[in-house]
């Protein structure tokens, strides 16, 4: 067991390491995801619509959108040199490469959306302190079924020539429960309910979670035998 | 179907160096990544340092050492941190210590800190001989480990192969470069369309005769 977690941290380690010294993921993720926030502040008339209900979609779009550029990136670096090849040549288990990189997908699309968050309260002048905490959990459990299931199928598509392309078309469907849950959680979350009064959303999302992670840890092994 | 592989059969002791030649093609590759459990056949066995590695056994990758025609090294990071990093996946004592001196036994000390992504093909060759000796793996598979390096790094790399040829280290390379095989393997084997065409011990092959029977079964 101290193996397998010493092999875990190792990944998100030279993950975090990889990133501090190109700085290429974090910032095209953080520079797309507040482009797609200004889009929606300029093309949306925010003195119609209740920025309570609109709001929490356009987040989660740009949560979910950079978050996939993300994803397709973090697999590239393994993908280069031959990376995979060398890390498959280890005595790894491979659901310790799993996690270790979706913990690491996990802990940058986190940092990301801590920063987004304020540029989001300023632009749709929302109070986000008014409930911070279940706002915080609600970002982080759809935040953790996203990072789930993209960091399997990022290296399903890693496979792919058109890997590019792939990741969105395979993970944008699969992902519907997990926003629509994160969505409308953000949203009551906004409007000032307390997450026990949204139990039935919170459960569907956990419930995804624990079945994309479950079915990531049962499929890992095949998805990458070359 | 196409058979990248047909009924190649053969075994080594502890401590054999075996060289197979063969054109682009052959399947050389292929048995390389058989035999390092990368690629699963689809019959046949598979024995190496006693693990079966038809079955992704994690004990066989511990024991076996790969260097292919990618370097498997992280681009922006240094020597270091990419040689502690995989010394950390084997779960090795003192990460640190054993990549310093995986890193000194290559002769790259003076560049330790700097970006992998800067290095020549020669010195990447070496730092993916660090890698893959890191963990003192019992056999040692090296595919075509010779391509694109000059006849200067081709030939550092010929004194560190004979370095790790020691004890009972088994060694199995695939090259086009004839003589180089020749010169350092004590068992030679041809391949062709899957198959070894040829293999012998390395006493019953003369040079020049051999050369011309590998350029005739190469058409």
């Amino acid at each position: 067991m101290r193996q397998y977690l010493n092999q875990v941290t190792a990944i998100i380690w030279k993950d975090f390491a990889v990133e501090l010294k190109t700085r290429e993921l974090f910032s095209t993720m953080f520079v797309f995801a507040v482009l797609v926030i200004l889009i929606f502040v300029f093309t949306v008339d925010l003195s119609i619509v209740n920025v309570n209900e609109v709001g929490p979609g356009i987040l989660w779009v740009a949560f979910l959108f950079s978050g996939t550029i993300g994803l397709n990136r973090s697999f590239m670096l393994e993908k280069e040199n031959g990376c995979l090849q060398g890390l498959m040549l280890t005595p790894i288990d491979r659901t310790a490469l799993y996690f270790g990189k979706m913990l690491s997908n996990l802990a940058f699309l986190l940092i990301m959306e801590a920063l987004l968050l304020p540029l989001f309260m300023v632009f749709f002048n929302v109070d986000l302190f008014r409930n911070l905490g279940s706002l915080l959990l609600v970002i982080l459990i759809g935040t953790v079924g996203f990072c789930a299931l993209g960091t399997l199928l990022s290296s399903l598509a890693g496979h792919l020539k058109t890997r590019d392309i792939m990741l969105p078309i395979l993970l944008y469907p699969l992902i519907v429960p997990i926003a629509i849950g994160a969505v409308r959680m953000t949203s009551k979350v906004l409007m000032g309910e307390p997450l026990s009064e949204m139990w039935n959303w919170v459960g569907l999302t956990l419930s995804f979670d624990i079945i994309y992670i479950g079915v990531s840890i049962m499929t890992i092994d095949h998805v990458l035998e070359e | 179907m196409l058979r990248a592989l047909d009924g190649v059969s053969f075994d080594l002791s502890p401590g054999a160096f075996l060289t197979i030649f063969g054109a682009n093609g052959a399947g050389k590759t292929t048995l390389l990544n058989i035999l390092s459990g990368l690629t699963r056949p689809t019959s046949g066995t598979a024995i190496v340092a006693g693990h079966d590695a038809t079955r992704g056994d994690p004990h066989l990758m511990k024991k076996i050492g790969v260097i292919s025609h990618a370097s498997c090294l992280y681009a922006d990071l240094s020597p270091l941190e990419n040689l502690v990093f995989y010394a950390r996946m084997y779960g090795l004592e003192d990460p640190e210590d054993t990549a310093v001196k995986a890193i000194e036994r290559v002769g790259l000390k003076a560049r330790i800190h700097d970006r992998v992504r800067t290095f020549s093909r020669g010195m990447l060759q070496r730092l993916s001989i660090a890698r893959a000796t890191l963990h003192d793996p019992e056999v040692l598979f090296l595919d075509e480990p010779f391509t694109g390096l000059d006849p200067r790094a081709s030939s550092q790399l010929k004194e560190y192969l004979r370095a790790l040829h020691t004890g009972h280290r088994t060694i199995l390379m695939t090259t086009h470069d004839i003589s180089c095989g020749l010169e350092m393997s004590d068992r030679v084997a041809v391949q062709v369309k899957g198959r070894f065409a040829f293999l012998e011990h390395i006493d019953n092959v003369e040079k020049n005769g051999f050369e011309k029977m590998y350029l005739e079964m190469m058409g």
